[in-house]
């Protein structure tokens, strides 16, 4: 079996998925008040796209993943490689209370960082921040940790300093590693936003949802729901895109997805 | 003798972060550095967790909210291991057709997806149950593909040479020979189930640990938030011990396994579970299963049949029974009130729903 026919199979078979989407509603197998035909998702998407509500909404709920993502990244890989790198002993220290606090999921969170931050912006960027930190920090310190260290004493033995060695093989080492803390932090940081969205705000996709399920307009329902999976994956895919030049290699499917999991076991 | 004074020092280094962060905790409102209103004092956190301890309701959510787990994931387990090795040994084309759907429907936000769910399944316990089987279900999948795929051939050549059976030879070669991989997805899955049971229980439920932080903290009853997180996180930190530990138990004799799930250290197990050890533990989790289905299933029924006791005032933290605005029925309060949004009165949530015709 070689690759085009495999990528006509796909074809076919989601042709055979978007007709019988069309379709089955509409001859009433499914109920189309549960599941909308894909025509009304389409008629949704575009009006929603048209008044340009779509993209005001999307565009919020890319700030503030954005902007959570990036504390995250920043404070998360100094940590990581402050703590892998120089103070093994601290992290030791640190490490049960790390996984204590990652443990302390944003749902619970969110009542908790209401009370000091209020209902805005705030809190919803300390809390995608709070989710991302950790799987960035833990994936960094195993990154540094797990450099070869035939490697390190290589380059020691050749005569690199310290500030060197960090720069020149510790980093490099690690950065398959740190790549894969940053994917399982993007994709977390989409999750969240639309939980936090739900709970509390006036805008955003998670918003959008909300609001149409409290107002029965199904089809709306689907629409967010399309363009929040099209945004996580399009996420995915750049880091991955990004990644590649890390990697020697990029992986795909399914043994891409246990690799990334496989690789951040603790978290 | 060494070696013990050494395994305490490392001990206590390793806790040291995690008893610093508590005295903080207790000293930061103490010491006013934080509002006492909004942080409470961790002594008096525990006083909260004490009382509820007390009156049996801490028990009651604990078990409610792991039956929800454990049977999500039972679900799961029992729909995504057969899947698993029907499209990684039976029809590996089609796992390479179905291959980018899978991911997009494993790519989509559960949180998006929970209306759907209760259009489909209404706001009880199949909802809650179904949410969270579906979001374990993915790493279940994708693990036990990779494993029944990455199964030495060697093994399958000799067993097949032996003159084995297809049923046997799934059974007694591939099955275990993949399970340790297998298990990596379980312990996954295990962990983002435990999460989804919060959500779940925010969105709509009358008990569990969720309900307990979300309802704790719609009538600002802080130590009970902080009591109600406490717990989540140290269920949620101990699972995750137990289950790597557990692998640890099963599998570190065969590390060599496929080379996608980073190495541990093997460290010799010092017990080496058996068939026998299985089945008690497959009995424990049944039993588990049929008492918390009980319990979820008088507090639904407590739930439902308080609508006709009117005037009945349960204690606070029993409190079955809520009140919510007819404009904005996401305003839950357990007392009669008035809404702080719109100002209208309060009205039973059973009424409410009664008389929007559901």
């Amino acid at each position: 079996m070689n690759t085009k026919d495999i990528i006509i199979r796909r074809i076919i078979l989601l042709a055979i998925v978007l007709l019988a989407w069309e379709t089955l509603p509409r001859l009433g197998v499914i109920n189309p008040l549960f599941i909308p035909p894909l025509s009304g998702v389409i008629t949704a998407l575009r009006e929603l796209a048209g008044n340009g509500e779509m993209a005001t909404h999307a565009a919020i709920s890319l700030q503030r993943a954005a902007l959570g993502f990036a504390a995250g990244a920043v404070l998360g890989l100094p940590l990581g490689l402050v703590l892998g790198g120089w103070f093994p002993r601290l992290q030791t220290a640190l490490e049960p209370l790390m996984e204590l606090f990652a443990q302390a999921n944003p749902l619970i969170l969110f009542h908790v960082i209401i009370l000091f931050l209020g209902i805005g912006e705030a809190a919803k960027t300390f809390i995608i921040g709070w989710l991302c930190l950790w799987p960035v920090t833990f994936a960094t310190i195993t990154g540094v940790r797990t450099a070869d260290p035939t490697l390190l004493k290589a380059a020691r033995s050749l005569g690199l300093g310290r500030a060197g060695l960090f720069v020149r093989v510790t980093l490099p080492a690690a950065a398959p590693s740190i790549v894969t803390g940053l994917r399982l932090a993007a994709g977390y940081a989409f999750i969240m936003l639309i939980a936090a969205e739900m709970m509390g705000a006036s805008s955003g996709l998670g918003w959008l949802v909300i609001q149409a399920q409290e107002s029965y307009h199904i089809t709306r329902i689907f629409a967010g729901a399309f363009v929040i999976t099209l945004l996580a994956i399009t996420a995915d895919w750049l880091l991955k895109l990004l990644g590649g030049r890390f990697l020697s290699r990029v992986e795909s499917g399914a043994d891409d997805y246990v690799r990334m999991q496989g690789s951040a076991g603790k978290i | 003798m060494f070696d013990k004074i050494d395994t305490i020092k490392t001990h206590l280094l390793r806790w040291s972060g995690v008893v610093v962060f508590l005295l903080l905790w207790e000293a930061a409102p103490r010491l006013g550095w934080l509002d006492a209103q909004f942080a409470p004092p961790f002594s008096t956190v525990l006083g909260a967790i004490h009382e509820l301890a007390a009156d049996g309701s801490l028990a009651k959510h604990l078990v409610i909210s792991i039956w929800r787990g454990v049977t999500g994931l039972l679900v799961a387990t029992l729909v995504a291991i057969p899947a698993g090795f029907l499209l990684g040994l039976r029809l590996p084309v089609w796992a390479a057709v179905l291959d980018p759907f899978l991911r997009v429907l494993s790519q989509v936000n559960p949180f998006s997806l929970m209306p759907v769910f209760i259009l489909f399944f209404g706001i009880g316990e199949t909802a809650k149950i179904v949410v969270i089987a579906w979001v374990s279900l993915w790493p279940i999948l994708f693990y036990t593909i990779t494993a029944v795929r990455n199964v030495d051939p060697l093994l399958l050549k000799t067993a097949r040479s032996l003159g084995i059976t297809t049923g046997e030879l799934y059974l007694k070669v591939i099955l275990p020979a993949s399970l340790p991989v297998i298990f990596v997805g379980l312990r996954i899955g295990a962990g983002l189930v435990f999460f989804m049971i919060v959500a779940a229980e925010m969105l709509g439920a009358n008990a569990g640990l969720g309900w307990l932080v979300h309802n704790s903290a719609m009538n600002y009853q802080t130590p009970r938030i902080y009591a109600g997180a406490t717990f989540i996180v140290i269920l949620g930190y101990l699972l995750n011990r137990f289950l790597l530990a557990l692998e640890r138990a099963f599998f570190s004799g065969e590390q060599e396994q496929v080379d996608l799930v980073p190495a541990r250290r093997s460290s010799a197990p010092s017990w080496r579970p058996g068939w026998r050890s299985a089945a008690a533990a497959a009995s424990v989790i049944f039993v588990f299963l049929l008492a918390g289905g009980r319990e979820v299933y008088l507090s639904n029924l407590a739930n439902a049949s308080l609508g006709g006791h009117l005037g009945h005032q349960e204690e606070a933290g029993e409190a079955n029974v809520e009140y919510t605005c007819p404009m904005h029925p996401f305003i839950v309060r357990e007392k009669p009130d008035v809404c702080p949004l719109c100002g209208m009165r309060l009205v039973r949530k059973s009424d409410a729903a009664h008389g929007a015709g559901h």
